[in-house]
């Protein structure tokens, strides 16, 4: 049931992801935060099977830490996207797969350009202008693929947006999502990746 | 990049050493303890210790054929089943309830079980699945707390404990174990609640409730949760939440096991029985608002007739 | 046959030494020095930095290594060995905040990098690690400063200020006549460079600090900041001297003055 966001303007990947942690039909927690920082310029976004995501998560979270405590500097985004894709991609093929699904959002702080990419649990990965998993997929995609301009004053995706107007059309997605969806998640956490780092934002 | 696979890769100069002492057949487990730096995961890092499997071929689905009781009544093990656990975090600590009634299928196989383990003076764990899973399990917890806390001269943090047991089931996930436990204690940040369940899920949070009647003690429950609770108040909220979920749930009841837990470790509180809850209230306790918690015990003498005035009603003496 | 004496170098010879644990000791003696000071709430690594030739980069060379957030150490002894170590400490850092959540304690990743250090004199096939090192940081939920040392044989120990590598005896010296508890950021830092100039002769280049206030706060004070510093030690030195030469001055005047006035009484 888990849902999440993401997509890139201009200098920045905006990433969302909804707060709950549901059994069977209770919500056991309200305030869950899916989206991990794993270094200075760089975030991901997790959903799937429980336990498999959390697990996974602080894995990659630990080993890319070490790979900047070595190294002095951290992996750029698509080193390290290819990197946990590998490490998916080879649990798929152990005795007990992690069944999780990512969005991976960075800022490449030494070409000046945001990156984010769509991994799923089989070991896909694609770089992305924009991207959801889960339900709000289905709902979300062909808003943002809609050319801007159609509305007035409207926005939908653009590269080259500034970062409200990223963020209004997040709100698009997700107020499409409450709108539709039978069973909507009350709060997302979205967190930004730019060239000052990451950072949290209220919507 | 493959770091933590470091030590069980094959060209590392510990991986030379394991193999002399493979090679020698010197006592891994003895020179693990010895060298004593493992924070007490020593034996997590060198792989979970052994767990005795069926001799057949795929335990998991041996145990899933011989255990659902939903698909196959008749079928030869039944596991313990269906509880109402609960725990939140408030000003004056944790309070933790549960019911204690374990069901076999429809049978209620006990009434008296102790659902709430005491995993040291500062650590409780609640009981909700397999009760063997769990009894097992929390109590192996309690003996590496115990060793953590000889290595480190320091008590283990409610994280730390939760986290140990949330890595070792996962270690087991889709091996058939069944629980649903809350894991709650004290430490240097104060008092702390972790939801650790088989799937390998581990949560922190103020307040939860495990099992087959978590959603009426929910409903008792969030409606009266403060984070300034009085322990007087916050105890009766206990008490009534698993009342609540013992009078409605099937599955849970018989009495309640109420304890509370403070900066200088947990105590019990007492125990009450549901049926007397129902018709008598906890009785002379702090923070009970005295008489029965029933509905109808409650409601007694009292009418929704609305007869016009001078028209004597029903429900009019 | 399994079980012969000759399967691993670090046997006992007959009057309980282990000789290669003491050659070990011997290796970290001939390494450059390291000192570690603990002050009220900072703690200070300074290391003697090697003088680099005329075409390498020095930033090559480090002797002081960050574990974690929180915690740094420094060796003396050999500077491969010691590579080795740091890595296998930074991944049980890491480790650590993956089984337990928390970060490790100073104390911890002593034991643990000491824990290795043993194991390395008990094993077959292995030698042991031709050094020493000082652990320095602070504890999660902690505001005091920690200062530990480990030892080839796999000894660990916690300090007020203590110094490795060579001429360490004199440092150590050095710090036991001068260290004082309850230091100031700068007086903690002066006694570091102090210290190191006792067997660094050729002055702030050759000197590298670093300093942690809190946890997770750590800084490398720059060339001139330490040229600042060892400025500094000089001028005191020199009033010192100054004072030194000007007492002596007045007490030799003082003595020419009587013995002129003895001798006068005399005549």
């Amino acid at each position: 049931m888990d849902i999440s966001f993401a997509l890139t303007g201009k200098g920045y990947v905006i990433l969302a992801s909804d707060t709950t942690a549901a059994r069977s039909i209770v919500k056991m927690k309200v305030d869950e935060d899916k989206i991990k920082v794993l270094s200075p310029h760089l975030l991901m976004a997790y959903s799937g099977e429980p336990g498999d995501t959390v697990q996974f998560a602080e894995y990659i979270e630990r080993n890319i830490r070490l790979y900047q405590i070595r190294n002095t500097y951290a992996l750029r985004p698509p080193s390290a996207a290819s990197w946990i894709r590998r490490t998916l991609a080879d649990s798929l093929r152990s005795r007990k797969p992690y069944a999780v699904n990512l969005l991976i959002g960075g800022y490449d702080t030494s070409t000046h350009q945001p990156h984010l990419y769509w991994v799923d649990y089989l070991g896909t990965m694609s770089e992305v202008p924009f991207a959801a998993h889960g339900y709000g997929a289905y709902f979300a995609l062909s808003l943002l693929d809609r050319e801007d301009g159609l509305m007035s004053g409207s926005s939908y995706h653009d590269p080259e947006a500034p970062l409200e107007e990223g963020l209004k059309t997040l709100r698009r997605c997700l107020d499409e999502v409450a709108k539709r969806l039978v069973v909507t998640p009350e709060k997302y956490k979205v967190k930004v990746v730019d060239k000052d780092g990451v950072r949290e934002i209220e919507i | 990049m493959n770091s933590f696979l470091t030590r069980y890769s094959s060209t590392t100069p510990e991986a030379d050493i394991r193999k002399a002492k493979e090679l020698y057949g010197e006592d891994e487990d003895f020179s693990e303890v010895m060298w004593g730096s493992t924070g007490g995961f020593g034996n997590l890092a060198s792989g979970v210790p052994m767990f005795k499997l069926p001799s057949v071929q795929d335990p998991s689905s041996f145990l899933r054929m011989h255990t659902d009781d939903h698909a196959d009544p008749s079928c030869r093990i039944k596991i313990k089943h269906g509880t109402t656990t609960l725990a939140f975090r408030f000003q004056g600590g944790v309070i933790v309830a549960v019911d204690s009634r374990a069901t076999a299928g429809s049978y209620v196989a006990s009434g008296t079980v102790k659902k709430v383990i005491e995993i040291n003076p500062y650590l409780l764990g609640t009981m909700a699945g397999g009760a063997a899973d769990c009894q097992y399990w929390e109590t192996y917890l309690g003996i590496q707390c115990r060793l953590h806390e000889l290595r480190n001269r320091e008590r283990i943090s409610v994280a730390a404990a939760s986290k140990y047991l949330s890595n070792l089931v996962y270690s087991y996930k889709g091996m058939g174990l069944s629980m649903g436990t809350m894991i709650c204690g004290w430490d240097k940040t104060g008092p702390a609640i972790f939801y650790v369940d088989s799937d390998g899920t581990r949560l922190k949070g103020d307040l939860f409730s495990v099992g087959s009647g978590s959603t009426f003690a929910y409903g008792v429950l969030d409606q009266g949760y403060r984070w300034d609770l009085t322990d007087e108040e916050a105890q009766e909220l206990g008490r009534r939440s698993i009342y609540a979920a013992g009078h409605r749930d099937a599955f849970s009841g018989n009495t309640v096991n109420l304890y509370h837990v403070k900066q200088d470790g947990w105590k019990f509180i007492g125990n009450y029985d549901v049926s007397e809850l129902h018709y008598n209230g906890p009785g002379d306790v702090p923070g009970a608002t005295g008489g029965g918690y029933g509905y109808d015990i409650r409601v007694a003498g009292r009418t929704s007739t609305n007869a016009p005035e001078g028209e004597a009603g029903e429900g009019q003496a | 046959m399994s079980r012969s004496y000759d399967r691993a170098l670090t046997v006992f010879s007959p009057d309980g030494h282990l000789f290669q644990v003491e050659y070990a000791l011997e290796a970290v003696r001939k390494g450059t020095c390291a000192v570690g000071v603990r002050g009220k709430d900072v703690v200070v690594l300074g290391v003697e930095k090697k003088s680099v030739l005329q075409l390498q980069d020095p930033r090559t060379v480090r002797k002081v290594a960050m574990l974690d957030d929180h915690v740094c150490l420094a060796f003396a002894g050999l500077t491969a060995d010691g590579r080795v170590l740091i890595d296998k400490a930074r991944i049980e850092c890491q480790s650590h905040r993956l089984t337990v959540e928390d970060p490790v304690t100073v104390e911890y990743i002593t034991r643990h990098i000491a824990g290795i250090q043993q194991r390395y004199t008990q094993s077959g096939g292995v030698r042991p690690f031709g050094i020493s090192t000082l652990i320095v940081g602070f504890d999660p939920h902690d505001t005091r400063p920690r200062l530990y040392q480990t030892e080839p044989g796999g000894i660990y120990s916690a300090w007020k200020a203590n110094a490795i590598g060579r001429s360490s005896k004199t440092v150590r010296e050095f710090l036991e006549k001068n260290h004082k508890d309850d230091m100031s950021r700068d007086d903690t830092i002066k006694l570091t460079v102090k210290s190191l100039l006792e067997v660094v002769q050729t002055g702030a280049k050759n000197i590298e600090i670093s300093v942690m206030e809190s946890y997770g706060k750590i800084t490398s004070l720059d060339l001139t900041q330490i040229e600042a510093i060892v400025a500094e030690i000089e001028r005191e030195k020199e009033a010192e001297a100054e004072r030194k030469r000007s007492r002596l001055a007045a007490t030799a005047a003082g003595q020419a003055a009587m013995s002129q006035a003895a001798g006068g009484s005399g005549q």
